[in-house]
């Protein structure tokens, strides 16, 4: 019972952004450059996207990075179903929290920025967007304990949503990143947002099967090897049985869903 | 077979607490009897701006209890509020003979055969906090350059609070950090009987925490959402909400380990409005949504709740809110319900258990609560509001829900098994 | 007036981070609030500490920032009237 299907992932950050489709992209020049500067003022709504959205300018950049990653999963989300839509979960991992938002707040108190003082406001923006009225939880992972991957695992196996949209967000700053991350786990340039959409496991779905550890570099490594993925060995055996049990999530890649089937 | 069926069930075996009223269950207890109020003014705020400077401090005594008995953690409140829950409901599940210190609270809420402490390894016991805000005086502090410990510093990151709690008391198990506004701590719950049942963890103690801390009394001054002279829930005449600081901690373990009475986490279910952010066409759906998944996850119809605990923080606009989720839900039978927003504020991250706190009093004491700060019921809401405390005929089903800001709402099922 | 008209204009777009619009997107009749320009009630509140910052407008009652906010219009009037 320990499956689930990756149907897409996505990852943006300092050395550019992605998703499974697309592969790794870098970010165009100008703004690959005020990037690198940490200059996040840069990375407007429309560096990435055609379409519209509401008030994206008066979001805080925790909750900017995370839409952001939602939308790169290209999921064709509004070709889903009311009822499909109702069935949505969004978990929402933050290692960094809001800190930097809080900063703002008491530099210059807004109504406008108290709102985005809380690591899951993010959690209301993807489900406004999307409307989206599943399942939700907002963690802050402790090192080396479950993330949002198996928050997604436990609602899909007990059918209390039909597919799940698991966040990473995180906007460090470099001095506490040592003392929240593992050295190897701090993005480049120490923000990102990462983006999985995961949905019951289906007989069509799985061409390989690896294991998914850290929502940030399942999402990586999903988008590095890009649309044409190339098999692996399977790792282990998924876990069966009537109760679920502890033990790694297993998953593979799957197609994204097309509009009106899959 | 479907693996929720044969999930097995899980009940609080002990709890502690520490707000507005003081430390210790039981004070908490008498003023859910006494439907009084721990809300105050602090002088201390006056002049700073603030729209109301009424909120449910903890008392002063308190804090220099508790940083007398902690003087390591003096200048991290957070930590030394979540720590005293903690430790109450630690003391509560030790085997019957030990004492709490002189002072000190620690009793079990249920009868327990033997020691869950003793019975369970380290690596078998689990955490899960739930906080918004965490120690936000560390940020103020490093802000205004005012000295600030590194362990209190540490605890600006929630992670690492609930890492250093966990360490504290060994609790080498799982340990999760939810923080998902005012609804953290119904999720904090949900999230640790997920542990039992899923069998990562025999014992799982689920704190929330927040303070009321300048920073928020700023926050929602700038949303002009608190009613200066304290919180009328349900009221003609509500004007917003007062803050309230504290902790709240329940030991979670397995239903069968524990002797009748107990009280069952039976059901949960969360939902967002995904209407708007700051929602003011929210009909109540969404909170509708999410009581219904618990009812269902229970496997209980609406017709079996006996009683609700609401968010009814005091604003025009969340009681009326929930008011209409009341009758989504159940039609033209809405069960008795209350506020305790009046009784220690709203807690935020602690909320979600200190109210379920109330409802384990009103079950052990098989009696309805009042809603403290209550005067003149709004009449457009349901008519089964519980204004003073009455008996129960019969207390058995409760429903728990809390709101919380981005749209999100959380429901909980609670079952009381008495003897 | 132009000079308030330009100056006010800019501070509501500067003030609530309105991407992609400019001053003479903001029509002095259409309402400000749900149709129209379609702020909603963060921006209110924003809006009322902008006046207090650049203008010395103290409003406590949101019930007033509510009608002074209905269009473009009432709102510049307002200023005109109480801007310290």
């Amino acid at each position: 019972m320990n499956h689930l299907t990756v149907l897409a992932a996505s990852f943006l950050d300092a050395d550019g952004y992605g998703s499974d489709r697309t592969g790794r992209r870098p970010w165009p020049a100008p703004v690959a450059e005020a990037l690198q500067r940490g200059e996040l003022e840069a990375l407007r709504w429309s560096t990435l996207f055609s379409s519209e959205t509401s008030r994206f300018g008066r979001m805080d950049f925790l909750s900017r990075l995370g839409l952001m990653a939602v939308e790169l999963l290209d999921a064709r989300f509004e070709a889903m179903e009311p009822a499909q839509r109702d069935a949505v979960g969004v978990c929402v991992e933050t290692r960094s929290g809001c800190t930097v938002t809080d900063r703002r707040f008491l530099q210059m108190p807004l109504a406008s920025t108290f709102a985005y003082t809380l690591p899951s406001t993010v959690v209301g923006e993807i489900c406004i967007r999307h409307r989206f009225r599943g399942p939700v939880m907002c963690l802050l992972p402790v090192p080396g304990q479950d993330g949002s991957l198996e928050t997604a695992l436990g609602w899909l196996n007990r059918g209390e949503a039909g597919a799940c949209v698991c966040v990473a967000c995180d906007l460090l700053e470099k001095k506490i990143a040592a003392s929240l991350l593992l050295s190897d786990d701090v993005p480049p340039g120490g923000w990102q947002g990462c983006a999985v959409l995961i949905g019951r496991r289906t007989e069509a779905s799985h061409d390989h099967l690896w294991r998914l550890d850290s929502l940030p570099r399942l999402a990586r490594s999903l988008c590095a090897l890009g649309p044409a993925i190339p098999s692996i060995d399977q790792i282990g055996t998924p876990g069966e049985g009537t109760r679920p049990t502890r033990g790694p999530i297993y998953g593979g890649v799957g197609r994204v869903p097309s509009p009106g089937g899959g | 077979m479907d693996p929720a069926v044969t999930a097995p069930r899980v009940a609080i075996a002990a709890s502690g607490a520490v707000n507005a009223l003081g430390l210790g269950l039981e004070r908490l207890e008498q003023a859910v009897r006494a439907n009084a109020t721990g809300l105050r003014d602090c002088p201390r705020l006056s002049g700073k701006g603030y729209q109301s400077t009424v909120g449910g401090f903890v008392p002063d005594e308190v804090w220099r209890q508790l940083r007398e008995r902690d003087p390591a953690h003096g200048d991290a409140p957070a930590f030394l509020l979540a720590d005293a829950a903690l430790r109450e409901a630690l003391l509560g599940l030790q085997s019957s003979g030990s004492e709490a210190a002189p002072g000190f609270p620690g009793a079990p809420t249920g009868s327990c055969e033997r020691s869950h402490l003793d019975a369970t390894p380290a690596s078998r016991r689990g955490l899960v906090l739930s906080t918004t805000k965490a120690e936000i005086t560390a940020l103020e502090r490093a802000f205004h350059q005012q000295p600030c410990s590194v362990t209190a510093q540490r605890h600006l990151f929630p992670a690492l609070l609930a890492a250093d709690l966990a360490a504290a008391h060994n609790l080498a198990g799982p340990v999760h950090c939810v923080s998902l506004a005012c609804i953290s701590g119904l999720l904090a719950i949900q999230q640790g009987a997920l542990l039992i049942q899923e069998d990562k963890a025999d014992l799982v103690f689920v704190v929330g925490v927040d303070l009321l801390s300048d920073f928020v009394l700023s926050g929602f001054t700038t949303l002009k959402s608190l009613e200066p002279g304290g919180c009328h829930p349900f009221d003609v005449d509500r004007k917003g909400l007062s803050l309230g600081e504290g902790a709240g901690a329940v030991a979670l373990v397995r239903r069968e380990t524990l002797a009748s009475p107990a009280l069952v986490v039976k059901g949960w279910g969360s939902s967002n409005d995904a209407n708007h952010l700051t929602g003011p066409s929210r009909d109540g759906s969404g909170l509708a949504l999410a009581m219904n998944r618990a009812l269902q996850k229970a496997g209980i119809t609406p017709d079996a709740v006996d009683f609700v605990h609401t968010h009814g923080t005091g604003t025009p606009y969340n009681d009326a809110m929930e008011g209409m989720a009341l009758r989504l839900v159940f039609d033209a039978r809405v069960p008795p319900f209350c506020s305790s927003k009046g009784l220690f504020g709203h807690t935020l991250g602690a909320a979600g258990l200190l109210e379920t706190l109330v409802c384990l009093a009103a079950a052990r004491q098989q009696m309805l609560p009042g809603t403290p700060g209550l005067r003149t019921p709004d009449p457009s809401v349901p008519d089964s509001l519980l204004q003073t405390p009455r008996r129960a005929e019969s207390l058995r089903h409760m429903l728990k829900l809390n709101a919380g800001f981005g749209g999100t709402n959380a429901a909980l099922v609670l079952e009381w098994e008495g003897a | 007036m132009q000079l308030l008209t330009d100056e006010l204009k800019n501070k509501i777009i500067k003030a609530l981070n309105l991407e992609a619009v400019t001053p003479a997107d903001i029509k002095d009749d259409e309402p400000l609030f749900g149709a129209g320009l379609g702020l909603d009630s963060l921006d209110a509140l924003d809006l009322v500490s902008m006046l207090e910052r650049d203008y010395g407008i103290l409003i406590q009652d949101m019930e007033v920032a509510r009608q002074a906010f209905a269009s473009y219009r009432s709102l510049e009037e307002f200023v005109q009237r109480h801007r310290q």
